[in-house]
């Protein structure tokens, strides 16, 4: 079976998802060893700023508008949702940027391999326990719990959909087979796209940004039947993350360093390492800062 | 040996319990099989359509100790010697079974006398706030819940409802000496049950807090892990009930059986969508 892993990236006025992207695949290639398939709005900018890219990249996917009817290796979006969200650069600064991520819901039509991990381009990996994904007897699986590097923040908006609603699932990090039913999963996730409104209202989610979490979310909980059940397999280890407002300051091989904020002193930051373990790191402002420093 | 479910209805100057009770039965003509038969115990007149629904109606025995009462529990005692089964589920009436449990009976079979001490909310967590529940906690008492019990007619089941009976008609002494904090305004069956096992030191004998089931989803609002803070779990969620008899709370399918505690749960609409489903004439 054909095994690899896929990542979107569409840059938006201030974010390069692409420089991550480009980060994310050399770390893959390190770690796990696996071929790295972008979907991307920007295919030429990446294959100019990235000479290397067919080496880096197994494929590069580009998007495009219209109706899905005359080529494949084509990823097709027919509407765009106008998503804005607040992106925090710390705990200081915010900023108000456009959000493109809908397309995720399209990975099972666009993936080239049997076996796929999709990542968020802002995660970060220093190690292969991703490798145990294709070793489950689960088709899908995808993280439920998290750790918050901080220690102290707690997070409910992560623990439920919403106050009354299901379980949250992280759509950061995911693996799936090419099952008949994971199709259906995926269908499933792009008519709850398609009818985001009503789905934010029946599950009386207090947002109008369409967060690719909350989908799955309710997708899984769907599948599930609408109660707990085993559509979705634990992904190996543990998710780590740090927010926005805590700032990466240093990437090796396998080592980072945060600050992380620090518990009643807004502005202030606690300093801490880490080694060895994947972290989700929310401060795309900082990672793409660290990331201009490695990639001169 | 005869199986079947039990319970005791007692109707107050503001509230019809035996239309609960009904329900109830309703709901267990839906689920079950025949194999298990449906006794209600309770003095007042029942009306044409609600006795089909049971197989026995049974007066409560002796005298009605509730008779100058409003929280009618005084008679709880009796349905140990109401019953004309010799297996009982005993539930509280303001529940319905929506699943076929069939196999919870091949489980308690193997006990005289069995407490549920595990509930949950309707995601199907398991309740682990003791916010109605302190004097338990507080006093380390067996946190039994007594909407859901299982007894078979033995020596051990008859010792274990004579103390109880000791104590329903002496609660205040018996709460005064073991409910050190939290004493409650009134007597709670919870608590009442709860101290029969403490006294006769059979609480790991008569529960199994490592099982799932037999037990229920317990919707009293400040358990459900909500932030909201409400007194009416129905301001926050929706009950959804369809034709054939599937019902959803807010968008979560709900299995096993139901404690729905807020009396106007039960209308006319869910009432004719189980008769309809039943089959049995003039729904509205």
């Amino acid at each position: 079976m054909s095994k690899g892993i896929l990542i979107f990236a569409r840059n938006n006025t201030q974010i390069d998802y692409i420089k991550q992207a480009y980060e994310l695949a050399l770390r893959s290639q390190e770690f796990l060893e696996l071929p790295v398939t972008v979907v991307t709005d920007s295919p030429d900018y990446l294959k100019e700023k990235y000479k290397d890219w067919k080496i880096v990249f197994d494929k590069v996917i580009p998007i495009d508008w219209g109706n899905n009817d005359s080529s494949t290796e084509i990823a097709y979006i027919s509407k765009e949702y106008r998503n804005k969200k607040r992106y925090n650069d710390g705990s200081l600064t915010k900023k108000h940027l456009e959000f493109k991520n809908e397309i995720r819901t399209q990975a099972y039509d666009i993936t080239p391999y049997e076996e796929t991990i999709i990542l968020d381009t802002d995660y970060i990996i220093c190690n292969n326990i991703l490798l145990n994904c294709f070793e489950q007897r689960n088709n899908f699986l995808i993280y439920k719990d998290a750790h918050d590097l901080s220690g102290f923040r707690e997070r409910k908006e992560f623990e439920k959909i919403s106050d009354t609603g299901p379980d949250f699932y992280w759509a950061t990090c995911v693996f799936f087979r090419k099952t008949q039913e994971n199709k259906i999963f995926f269908d499933l996730l792009k008519h709850i796209h398609e009818n985001y409104s009503h789905y934010l209202s029946i599950f009386q989610i207090p947002s109008s940004v369409y967060r690719n979490d909350h989908a799955f979310s309710i997708a899984i909980h769907i599948m599930n039947g609408y109660s707990k059940g085993d559509f979705a397999g634990k992904m190996p280890g543990t998710l780590y993350y740090t927010t926005d407002k805590d700032i990466l300051i240093n990437l090796t091989k396998n080592s980072l360093e945060f600050l992380i904020e620090k518990e009643n002193y807004l502005g202030e930051y606690t300093l801490i390492r880490t080694k060895d373990i994947n972290v989700h790191c929310m401060n795309k402002f900082s990672l793409n800062r660290i990331l201009d420093k490695e990639q001169l | 040996m005869s199986k079947g479910f039990v319970f005791l209805a007692q109707n107050n100057e503001n509230y019809d319990y035996v239309q609960q009770a009904y329900l109830l039965a309703l709901s267990i003509r839906a689920t079950q099989s025949d194999e298990y038969k449906i006794c209600l115990v309770t003095n007042e007149k029942l009306n044409k359509k609600q006795k089909s629904v049971f197989d026995d109606v049974v007066e409560i025995p002796w005298e009605d100790a509730a008779k100058n009462s409003d929280w009618k529990i005084e008679n709880r005692w009796k349905i140990y010697h109401a019953t004309p089964y010799e297996e009982n589920i005993v539930l509280d009436t303001d529940m319905i079974i929506l699943q076929d449990i069939s196999s919870w009976w091949d489980f308690l079979k193997n006990y005289n006398l069995f407490f549920t001490s595990k509930v949950y909310t309707y995601r199907g967590e398991v309740v682990s706030s003791d916010y109605y529940r302190k004097a338990f906690t507080e006093n380390n008492l067996p946190n039994f819940y007594s909407g859901l019990f299982y007894f078979k007619k033995s020596d051990y089941a008859h010792d274990f409802f004579k103390i109880t009976e000791l104590i329903v008609n002496n609660w205040e002494l018996f709460y005064g000496h073991y409910i050190k904090s939290h004493f409650p305004k009134r007597q709670s069956m919870d608590l009442t049950y709860s101290l029969a096992a403490k006294i006769l030191d059979i609480e790991n004998e008569i529960s199994n807090n490592r099982i799932s089931y037999p037990s229920f989803t317990h919707m009293k609002p400040k358990i459900q892990n909500w932030e909201k803070s409400t007194e009416y779990w129905q301001d926050l969620i929706g009950v959804y009930l369809t034709d054939d008899i599937h019902l959803k709370l807010g968008n979560f399918t709900q299995s096993g059986i139901l404690h729905y505690t807020e009396k106007d749960f039960v209308n006319e609409n869910i009432i004719y969508k189980y008769e309809n489903y039943l089959g049995i004439k003039n729904g509205h």
